[in-house]
C-alpha cells in the first residue's frame, strides 16, 4: 500500500519538471510543444494559459489520443499546482508518451508571476447544461461551444434547406444567425420548411424563422432581413458574417452569393436540390473551387435551380 | 424529406468550419440521390481561367444586375471560354 506522498515522490523522479518561467520561454521562442491543462472545467473556466489544449485529468487517459496522437510529441502538462499534472505525466508515460513534462507550481504560478491568461466568455449555468453534451465531445469542448456562441452564420433563404439547416444551428447554440428571405409562408412550404408552422402562414418567413429558432434556443440572436440579397446590399451584409450557408432556390441569387463571397473571401457552405436528387459542397474562396469554377456561367434560361 | 437531408449535411459542415475540425467539403462535391438512397462524391478543382477566381479574373466586382444577366443566354460567352 502506498500513500498519497509515496505516489507523488515516485513521479518526481520519473518526470522531469520546469518552472512557469521556462514554459514562457519555451512559448516565445515558439518551441514545438503541446501545453496540456489537466484541471477541472470549473478551475478552467476562472482562467487559463493561451493555447494550452485541456483534457480533464478524469477523462486523460480516454482522450489524449484525439488530441496528440503522436507518441514522442513534447508534451507539457500543467495542473492548478503542479501536482496533478506530474500524476498525469506519469500515466502518460505509461500509455507510450516518451517526451511528458510537469510545469511546477501550475497554474498558481503561472498567474502569480503575471504572464498571460485567457478567460473564456462565462457561460450561464443554463448554458452549461444545454450544452453539456457538446462538451463531451472533444472536438468541441466548452471553448468550441464560446466560440460558437461567437459565431455569425448568414442563412441565404429560409426554406427548404435553410430550414434544417437553420434549425440545427440554432440548437447547436450558434451564437447570430441572419436570416434572409423575402417570401411570406404558405401552406404548399409547410410540408418540407420546417421552421415554419400553420399558425404562421402569411407572415414573413423571416418572421416565423426567428420565432422557431428562438423557442427552441433563446441564446441566439437571430437578425432578419426580409429583403431579396441583391447587388446593393450584399457587401455589406456578407461583412457582417463569418460563414455563407446557401440555400437559396434561384440561379441569379446563387451567382451574386457565389461572387460577393469571392469578393469578400467569405466561405459558402452550398446545397441545392431537384426532386429527389441532392448536392452539397464546400465553396472555399481561393482554396477550393467556387461555383464558377464549376459552373462558369448561367445556364440557358427556363431551366430550374439544380 | 430531401431537403432535411442536404440542409443537415450543410450544418454539420457549417459547424465544422466554424470550429476548424474535421475535413470539410472544399473541393469534393456530395450526391445524393434519395430514390436509390445513395451518395457519390465527385471532385471539384479549382479553374485556373475561372472568370472570378482564376489568375486572370474579368469579374472585379459584382456584375450590375444578375436577374438580368441570368435571364440572358450565355451561348456566346461559353464559345468564347471554350477558345
Amino acid at each position: 500500500m502506498k500513500s498519497s506522498r509515496q505516489i507523488i515522490e515516485e513521479a518526481r523522479k520519473e518526470i522531469p519538471e520546469v518552472n512557469a518561467e521556462e514554459v514562457r520561454a519555451a512559448k516565445d521562442k515558439r518551441e514545438d510543444f503541446v501545453l496540456l491543462d489537466v484541471r477541472d472545467d470549473d478551475e478552467r473556466r476562472g482562467g487559463y494559459i493561451p493555447d494550452s489544449v485541456h483534457v480533464t485529468r478524469g477523462m486523460l487517459e480516454l482522450e489524449i489520443e484525439d488530441f496528440v496522437s503522436d507518441r514522442d510529441k513534447k508534451i507539457i502538462i500543467y495542473c492548478g499546482s503542479g501536482v496533478r499534472s506530474l500524476l498525469a505525466a506519469k500515466s502518460l508515460k505509461e500509455m507510450g508518451y516518451t517526451d511528458t513534462v510537469s510545469m511546477a507550481g501550475g497554474y498558481r504560478d503561472w498567474s502569480a508571476a503575471g504572464y498571460p491568461t485567457a478567460k473564456d466568455k462565462p457561460m450561464t449555468p443554463d448554458q452549461i447544461e444545454r450544452y453539456s453534451r457538446h462538451f463531451m465531445l472533444p472536438e468541441i469542448g466548452e471553448s468550441g461551444q464560446v466560440q460558437l456562441l461567437d459565431s455569425k452564420v448568414l442563412l441565404v433563404g429560409a426554406g427548404g434547406l435553410g430550414s434544417p439547416a437553420g434549425l440545427y444551428l440554432a440548437a447547436a447554440g450558434v451564437g447570430t444567425l441572419g436570416v434572409i428571405d423575402s417570401d411570406v409562408v404558405e401552406l404548399n412550404n409547410l410540408q418540407r420548411q420546417v421552421l415554419h408552422r400553420t399558425e404562421t402562414i402569411g407572415q414573413p418567413k423571416v418572421e416565423s424563422a426567428a420565432e422557431t429558432m428562438n423557442a427552441l434556443n433563446p441564446d441566439v440572436e437571430i437578425i432578419p432581413y426580409q429583403m431579396r440579397l441583391d447587388e446593393s446590399n450584399i457587401i455589406n451584409i456578407f461583412n457582417e458574417y463569418d460563414l455563407i450557408v446557401d440555400g437559396c432556390d434561384n440561379f441569379a441569387t446563387r451567382y451574386l452569393v457565389n461572387d460577393a463571397a469571392v469578393l469578400t473571401r467569405k466561405t459558402i457552405v452550398h446545397g441545392s436540390i431537384f426532386q429527389f436528387e441532392g448536392q452539397a459542397t464546400v465553396l472555399k474562396p481561393f482554396d477550393g473551387p467556387c461555383y464558377r469554377c464549376m459552373y462558369p456561367t448561367p445556364p440557358p434560361p427556363g431551366m430550374v435551380p439544380g | 424529406m430531401l431537403p432535411g437531408t442536404i440542409g443537415l449535411v450543410m450544418a454539420t459542415e457549417a459547424i465544422k468550419l466554424l470550429l476548424g475540425v474535421g475535413r470539410p467539403l472544399v473541393g469534393r462535391l456530395l450526391m445524393y440521390d434519395a430514390m436509390r438512397m445513395e451518395f457519390r462524391e465527385l471532385k471539384v478543382n479549382r479553374d485556373q481561367h475561372c472568370p472570378i477566381c482564376g489568375e486572370n479574373p474579368t469579374i472585379t466586382e459584382l456584375i450590375s444586375d444578375y436577374v438580368a444577366y441570368c435571364e440572358i443566354g450565355h451561348a456566346e460567352e461559353l464559345a468564347t471560354a471554350a477558345d
